[in-house]
């Protein structure tokens, strides 16, 4: 399956919900420590280009970290910027018009981004700033900002059923569960004793939440009885840096960290984890399964390169 | 700067270990990246914007009275040496922005009359402007660094900083009578000290030896000498002619003077140590181991990059950072001691990055001291000698400086990427500069990353 050679070094790559073909990819340079950064829209080969070809690519002033596709509209992008920005970019005007909006509330370095699958009409970002920001594509502001952890927040993933429900990962060592009807989070749970760098829900079980933290575990959860966890998963030689739950398959996870690998799990059987990949040469850093193509993945990194290909295959071979 | 020190900080939290690999205590820290490795140290967004040095020369330092230049008038030391940077680079003299002098002791209008006469000596055409800058022993260094602030600044594109001295013409002297004021400010009072007591106060209050000074002076002589010798100072030296009177039959002999007359390549301890402290009776400093009372000019001809690529020509140096500091008048010797780091951290990097200076030898006192608290390695410091041996013309040693470091600097290749100036300045203050190799770092290697793509520094490597 296809490689893409980024100039910058990857930070995050994301299918889109509405084209099985297209991935959009977050890079910034010198590491994301200073410089740069640039967006990549890529169109995966088709019968007629053998090779991955960019449909679009923004630039900007600092890094970029992460990037969701809306869920409403299919040329939408948000992206969380290293400079505490999230700008909206939109596929269908040239670079010149983009982004088409940029806000610029966090004090500190936008860590991740997510789009409403339920409603559809919102987003969240998660900052270094501490904080969470509620976003709507029409406002000028935030509609809502959760200011809770006491560290850097790597990522706020909203709940797949519940549209008011999401959970939050900070480096203050614990992940929160907050529903935007409330005042403060719902719930918080002390998920491991290093920093936490990312979660996800299970798209199956609105209950089951996994944590990819510092300790080099993935642990998974059910957000009914979190006193211990369903799961921990060891496999990983350094920081679990991303966690992704599969959307097609109940227990299955795919997972990328510092110590360069991708992995695959499965929490539900004995030895979860069920597939390695070990191609990138640097950090990985950014990891995606399709929705529309069952056992698709995506992965980028700092070692400057994104794979595509199919779960059981080579990322290599093509 | 400090955003992407926070940045790595965060990112090198998450590669702390949890257990086994490091051990608890993890040596993994977040530094500022040294020079040499990717992001090395601090560089302009804009490559071509840094300010570049094309040609720097003086002329031969000599005694003054005594010396090749006790005839010469001081605007016929400073005019070979503006003429000489026009010359040696083909560039147009009117395209120069501003032509800024260093010079101390002569009285201040007149002086900039001299300089500006200079000018036009050199071929400069009446459209270029000249100023004069008074920071005593600094000057000369002030005066190209100011030329670099207003490059940077965008009031011009090219420009010349030079200094200028005949301690013949004006020799070290007080006009009119002192406020009596200063009786109760003790540090005002200490202003007033001569050079030599403050550096007798050096010498007492961090017990540097008279042994230790005329060694210091013996090997800058050495120094001195084997450099000349080996015709290290020929490309920096303008020859300049001029004439000598003879003091007996009052004839005047043209000649043309091109090497150091204050040299003294035999020069032993056991010499040294005869001569009688100057300035105190059971003090240590003496003529042999203070810098020599001279006459010279010296020039420096800046511009920005991009400039210079567009012209073609050959760049000698990049000028980074310039800081002046100031301390305790009455050992106003320490000045490098202080000004070398302040300089050195503005242009992120560390002492251990600096591969050669020059340190003003105002006396042998103050110079050990300042070699010793900052732990230097002798070897990169003085390696053509400094002002025991060449002489010290106050406005111009810093321009001088600047021509002999960056030269070395060229001979001596890539290992020598950065290089430092400094002096101590009467009345409490240092001065120093960093400057880098010019062809260190290209337009590519500029915003290339690192070529391995490795995250390991060149330390772990």
């Amino acid at each position: 399956m296809p490689v893409f050679k980024t100039p910058f070094n990857g930070y995050s790559v994301k299918f889109s919900p509405f084209y099985e073909s297209r991935l959009a990819v977050a890079t910034a340079q010198n590491f994301g420590i200073l410089g740069n950064g640039r967006i990549h829209v890529l169109d995966l080969p088709s019968s007629t280009s053998p090779q991955i070809s960019e449909l679009a690519s923004f630039d900007t002033a600092d890094g970029v970290y992460d990037l969701a596709w809306s869920e409403s509209h299919d040329s939408l992008l948000v992206a969380a910027i290293a400079d505490g920005s999230i700008k909206i970019y939109d596929l269908s005007l040239p670079p010149t018009s983009n982004p088409i909006r940029s806000f610029l509330e966090h004090s500190r370095e936008a860590h991740s981004a997510d789009y409403n699958p339920v409603r559809r009409d919102s987003f969240l970002s998660a900052s270094w700033d501490d904080s969470v920001k509620l976003w709507t594509l029409d406002r000028p502001t935030s509609v809502r900002t959760f200011k809770e952890h006491a560290y850097c927040v790597y990522s706020a993933v909203w709940n797949p059923r519940h549209a008011d429900v999401f959970a939050s990962a900070s480096g203050d060592c614990t992940l929160r569960v907050w529903d935007v009807r409330e005042p403060g989070s719902t719930m918080i749970i002390p998920a491991h004793d290093f920093e936490i760098l990312s979660c996800d829900w299970n798209k199956y079980d609105d209950c089951c939440i996994a944590t990819a933290s510092v300790d080099k575990t993935i642990k998974v959860w059910d957000v009914r009885s979190y006193r211990v966890p369903i799961s921990v998963l060891s496999g990983h030689g350094y920081a679990v840096r991303k966690v992704r739950f599969s959307p097609h398959r109940q227990g299955l996870m795919v997972s990328c960290s510092y110590d360069m690998t991708v992995c695959l799990w499965d929490y539900m059987l004995e030895d979860a984890l069920v597939g390695r990949y070990d191609h990138h040469t640097e950090f990985a850093v950014g990891v995606d399964m399709s929705v529309l193509v069952e056992g698709l993945l995506a992965s980028t990194g700092w070692d400057e390169f994104v794979y595509v290909w199919q779960n059981g295959t080579d990322p290599r071979a093509f | 700067m400090e955003k992407a020190i926070n940045r790595q900080r965060v990112l090198l939290e998450h590669l702390r270990p949890s257990s086994s690999v490091y051990g608890s205590d993890s040596s993994i820290s977040a530094s500022a990246c040294l020079a040499g490795d990717s992001a090395a140290y601090h560089r302009t967004a804009v490559f071509g914007d840094d300010v570049v040095i094309v040609a720097a020369h003086r002329t031969p330092i000599c005694k003054s009275k005594r010396g090749g230049f006790k005839d010469t008038y001081p605007d016929d030391l400073l005019a070979p040496v503006l003429k000489a940077l026009i010359e040696k680079t083909n560039l147009n003299p009117s395209e120069v922005g501003d032509i800024v002098v260093g010079t101390v002791l002569a009285p201040g209008s007149q002086r900039a009359s001299e300089c500006r006469m200079a000018a036009f000596y050199a071929g400069f055409p009446e459209t270029v402007p000249v100023r004069t800058v008074n920071r005593q022993c600094s000057s000369g260094l002030q005066a190209v660094a100011d030329v670099a602030a207003a490059i940077r600044a965008g009031f011009y594109d090219i420009g010349i900083g030079a200094g200028l001295e005949s301690m013949t013409a004006n020799p070290m002297a007080w006009e009119g009578s002192v406020n009596p004021k200063v009786k109760i400010f003790e540090q005002a009072q200490n202003c007033l000290l001569p050079m030599g007591i403050t550096s007798e106060n050096v010498a007492h209050r961090f017990g540097v030896t008279r042994q230790e000074q005329d060694q210091a002076a013996v090997e800058s002589h050495r120094r001195a000498a084997a450099a000349t010798a080996s015709g290290k100072f020929k490309d920096e030296i303008i020859p300049v002619p001029t004439k000598i009177v003879d003091p007996k039959t009052g004839e005047e002999k043209p000649v043309t003077i091109s090497i150091d007359d204050g040299i003294r390549p035999n020069a032993t301890l056991s010499d040294l140590a005869k001569l009688k402290p100057v300035f105190k009776k059971d003090g240590t400093t003496t003529a042999g181991n203070s810098s020599q009372v001279s006459d010279g000019a010296g020039a420096v001809l800046l511009m920005k990059r991009s400039v210079a690529l567009q012209k073609g020509l050959p760049i000698l140096g990049v000028f980074r950072t310039f800081a002046a500091v100031g301390v305790d008048p009455a050992i106003m010797g320490v000045g490098p001691a202080v000004a070398i780091p302040a300089a050195v951290k503005a242009a992120g990097l560390e002492l251990d990055d600096i591969d050669l200076f020059e340190i003003n030898e105002a006396f042998a006192s103050q110079f050990m001291y300042c070699r010793n608290k900052l732990g230097l390695d002798p070897e990169k410091i003085n390696v053509n000698g400094g002002a025991m041996a060449l002489g010290h013309p106050l406005g111009a040693t810093g321009a001088r400086c600047v021509s002999t470091l960056l030269y070395e600097m060229k001979r001596r290749g890539k290992d020598c990427r950065f290089g430092v100036i400094s002096m101590c300045i009467g009345t409490g203050m240092g001065a120093a500069a960093v400057f880098e190799r010019g062809d260190a770092v290209d337009e590519l290697c500029n915003v290339r990353k690192v070529g391995s793509n490795s995250l390991l520094s060149r330390d772990a490597r």
